[in-house]
């Protein structure tokens, strides 16, 4: 009987081809197995074969999403798999997109079962996990060893076409994909027995958990416009020309902050996008698009507004974790408030 | 308080042209009835009814009545968030299934209830 | 207050020249419910069929289904203020023939209930098809207008109903069970060191299709107020819901309710079962305002430590479901949901219309939007013709060869929102 054939997917580091410097390396695939393949392998098992890995760049793929999908599927395609498997990705936030990504798009052009491994906070996991399922792991490689078996058992039960159990049974984070089942209680009892946990302070679970919103409760509104001092700060991706700060294409792990002294308008000279989530050929033809200079310095004459602030602040919103995002906002409004910039306008795009 | 009914439905307006006013969007589906009163839920109109009442699911019937009213100026939270809710709903019924092109019967039969839902709120009176 | 109910068992019903009960079966006199039936001339046409479990039988379009009972003794008869002049109900004797429904059948509009299968995978979603069923097949007269042929669809169920519950007036019971609330002083002192529990019952009412009734009164005129949860038991609430079949309240539901029954099991073992609040659904938005006001007022007055809420519908409904639980949550009583879910045919999307950060205690009667096959019956009673038109029907969900496939919602009861069911959903 034929080997089940296997593609692994890996990024330029746990490729062993470099590190940061080789994050714009364009996808490439070897035959046979590479580096934490070795593991994968041995947890599958002598009826498996990865056949080939495939390699990419983690900037590469987060500036290049629709090329590198494609070129990734093109490159697999002659070798028939049956398997794919992406990672682990343990809590690298552009490698974990990259993996979710292109597992989605296997398993979506070739119909096979596809699978990742993910750290909880990895922001892969909130984007993919509804349409993957991705192991729970480690935060750092050191959990390779426990991560493999996992993946492999629930790679088998994919193929064979097992019932998948529920999420702590099998090791992967909750879909939130709510699927029926025959209780040997009836809903009735079951309130009683919750309620009285309740009532009496212990412990229950509930059956339905509610989505948790993070509430903000917004500032005061200004009074007179013409006082407050205004800075913007936005999410669009807008850099200096050579993004100097690298800030990534997407899962920012970063933000800038830019200077606009002098300047009436943004110019296309100075400045770009390299926000990876929509078409940037408008805002890269007139940045002002993303970044309203231009309205804001004839407001400012006109004295509509007090004061623009002679900088912006910039990061790149798609894929970036709500984590990361908080962290962000909390140190932008500490810098903001000691320059006694009273109001901001937020672009997102 | 001056009620508004945005609908898609002619007995609806027929029944209500003359009392009140009916904004009366002729041959749209559920969803454009939900945004158009969103869009003035914007311009401080308030939501007077649910935006989902009935229990005909938003791929099944074709037609949505609601209630609004002008409020005061700037824009009324509580409606946004319940617009808002209700048109996510309604996109998942109708992205797991369009609305069938029903008979003329059954149309009758769905522009019935939906005055029906519209009626007991129609008789309300408020003294605000 | 306090009710014996006596419950005759029922094991089988088959027609006869008298409507009795003989060891355990039910004998139905056909002609003589047609004749009740068609008193009503609303109705020209009337049919009375029988489907017992585990045939090859499916019944569709259901209206409702109502369970025989009989008032024994205790004053009031049964469906106060709907068949019979307004009385109060709840206590005495009533009896009851279990394992034996009324189910009414037949087009009221285009878009139908839904259906009940006696045998099959559709069967275990749905508790009818373990019952007894005298089906009665209603037809309207010409052009007769809709309200008044839901009505007399209504009344002619609750008519049957109670026309074959008497034939278990004078038979001793199999089993008798005891309810018994005390007024509200009495009650809390009757158990002072246990838990005061109370159950926020949500009623269906936004207008022709979703309606309920107390005591005849619809719900959409009621202000919350509260019931003894023997009242339940005599037919005081009565079903005029007749659109979405998974989680429809069938008049059998509300005589045997669930929550109040399983209260009352543990009733003075480890909780003090203290009462009903009775709230509504209403589409008007500041009627969500007053009624959610009220019921936590009224379940602050009443000293309620914990409360479950059960409620009807999707949509709307969830929107009261979840101000109920706020206001009553604030007043520091500690709250239990049960609801059913509905998170699109993936089970991905949100599963609930409407949100609130309270809402940290929710049992789960199921997903309605699964597909799921069912195979054809040998025998219909009723129609196929609207099966695509029912809520979880779509085109082509009724195959040539008599196959269907729908959502689960199609099914009569399948995820009903008070917890009757074994099924339920979890993450994956």
């Amino acid at each position: 009987m034929s080997k089940i054939k296997v593609v692994h997917y890996l990024n330029q580091f746990f490729a062993q081809i470099g590190g940061e410097e080789m994050a714009d390396m364009e996808p490439e695939l070897r035959e046979g197995l590479i580096g934490p393949g070795i593991a994968l392998q041995q947890a599958l098992g002598a009826d498996y074969e990865i056949v080939a890995t495939v390699i990419c760049g983690d900037n590469y793929f987060g500036s290049n999403l629709e090329e590198a999908q494609s070129r990734i599927l093109e490159l697999i395609k002659p070798y028939s798999p049956q398997l794919f498997v992406a990672g682990p990705a343990f809590n690298a936030g552009r490698y974990g997109v990259a993996c979710g990504t292109i597992a989605t798009a296997v398993e979506k052009e070739f119909g096979i079962p596809a699978l990742t491994g993910m750290y909880v906070e990895n922001p892969g996991v909130e984007m993919f996990k509804k349409d993957l399922y991705i192991i729970e792991t480690a935060n750092s490689a050191a959990g390779m060893r426990k991560a493999m078996p996992k993946i492999a058992t629930l790679a088998k039960k994919l193929i064979n076409g097992n019932e998948i159990d529920l999420p702590a049974e099998d090791g992967y984070h909750e879909r939130g994909i709510r699927v029926n089942y025959f209780h040997d209680k009836r809903g009735s009892t079951r309130a009683v027995d919750m309620l009285l946990q309740k009532v009496k302070g212990e412990e229950y679970q509930t059956e339905y958990p509610m989505p948790f919103f993070d509430r903000v409760p917004p500032a005061t509104p200004i009074i007179d416009m013409s006082k407050a001092k205004v800075a913007i700060v936005s999410s669009g991706g807008i850099v200096p020309l050579g993004n100097p700060d690298r800030i990534e294409s997407s899962s920012a792990t970063k933000f800038g902050k830019y200077d606009v002294t002098g300047m009436d308008r943004m110019s296309k000279d100075d400045f770009i996008s390299i926000h990876g989530g929509y078409d940037t050929a408008y805002i890269l033809e007139d940045p002002n698009l993303a970044i309203p200079l231009d309205v804001l310095r004839e407001m400012e004459k006109e004295g509509q507004i007090g004061e623009l602030a002679n900088y912006f602040y910039s990061t790149t919103g798609t894929g970036t974790s709500v984590g990361n995002a908080e962290v962000f906002g909390t140190e932008i409004g500490k810098q903001l408030l000691a320059d006694g910039v009273t109001a901001v306008i937020l672009t997102s795009t | 308080m001056n009620k508004l009914i945005v609908t898609n439905n002619s007995l609806v307006f027929e029944k209500y042209c003359n009392h009140c006013g009916v904004i009366y969007l002729k041959d749209v589906g559920y969803l454009d009835v939900l945004y158009a009163v969103r869009d003035r839920i914007h311009q401080s109109y308030v939501l007077l009814t649910h935006p989902l009442a009935g229990s005909l699911k938003p791929n099944q019937t074709p037609y949505k009545s609601i209630i609004i009213t002008r409020g005061e100026a700037g824009v009324d939270t509580d409606s946004v968030v319940l617009i808002e809710n209700s048109i996510a709903a309604a996109q998942k019924f109708l992205r797991d299934r369009n609305t069938p092109s029903w008979s003329e019967k059954i149309l009758g039969d769905f522009r019935t209830v939906d005055l029906s839902l519209i009626e007991n709120a129609m008789q309300k009176r408020s003294f605000n | 207050m306090k009710l014996e109910l006596g419950k005759i068992l029922i094991q089988d019903v088959q027609f006869g020249a008298k409507t009795e009960v003989v060891d355990r079966t039910l004998f139905v006199n056909k002609e003589e419910i047609i004749e009740l039936v068609l008193e009503d001339d609303r109705l020209i046409g009337a049919d009375v069929e029988l489907a017992r479990p585990g045939e090859s039988v499916r019944i569709a379009p259901v209206k409702d289904v109502i369970e025989p009972r009989v008032k024994v003794t205790g004053g009031g008869v049964l469906f106060p203020g709907m068949i019979n002049k307004v009385e109060q109900v709840g206590s005495g004797r009533t009896h009851a023939l279990v394992g034996a429904t009324v189910i009414t059948c037949g087009r009221i509009v285009g878009f139908q209930e839904g259906l009940i299968d006696m045998s099959g995978p559709a069967a275990k979603y749905c508790p009818f098809s373990e019952t007894n069923n005298v089906v009665l097949v209603i037809e309207p007269a010409d052009n007769l207008e809709t309200h008044d042929y839901e009505t007399a669809g209504r009344l002619a169920g609750l008519k049957v109903a109670a026309y074959i519950g008497e034939a278990g007036k004078n038979i001793e019971p199999d089993e008798v069970v005891v309810y018994e609330t005390k007024p509200l002083l009495e009650q809390a002192l009757q158990y002072p060191d246990l838990p005061k529990i109370g159950y926020v019952h949500m009623l269906q009412s936004q207008g022709l299709l979703h309606d309920t009734y107390y005591y005849g009164v619809d719900a959409k005129q009621l202000v919350p107020t509260f019931m003894y949860p023997t009242e339940i038991m005599d037919g005081a609430i009565v079903s005029g819901n007749c659109v979405a079949p998974c989680d429809k309240v069938t008049t059998f539901h509300h005589l045997n309710n669930p929550i109040i029954e399983d209260l009352f099991a543990r009733h003075g073992k480890d909780l003090n079962f203290m009462g009903v609040v009775l709230t509504n659904e209403n589409v008007f938005l500041a009627d969500k305002d007053r009624s959610s006001d009220m019921t936590a007022k009224l379940c602050e007055f009443f000293g309620f430590e914990g409360v479950i809420i059960s409620e009807e519908g999707y949509g709307n409904p969830d929107t009261d479901l979840m101000m109920n639980c706020q206001k009553v949550s604030q007043k520091g009583i500690k709250v239990v949901l049960i609801t059913d879910e509905f998170p699109g045919r993936d089970g991905k999307s949100q599963s609930l219309a409407d949100t609130v950060d309270e809402a940290d205690a929710l049992v789960s009667c199921g997903n309605g939007n699964v597909i799921i096959n069912f195979p054809p019956m040998e025998k219909v009673i009723g129609t196929l013709d609207f099966v695509e038109t029912m809520i979880g029907g779509y085109e082509g969900s009724l195959k040539p060869d008599g196959s269907i496939e729908a959502e689960l919602q199609i099914v009569i009861a399948s995820t009903i929102a008070n917890g009757y069911n074994k099924l339920a959903a979890r993450g994956h």
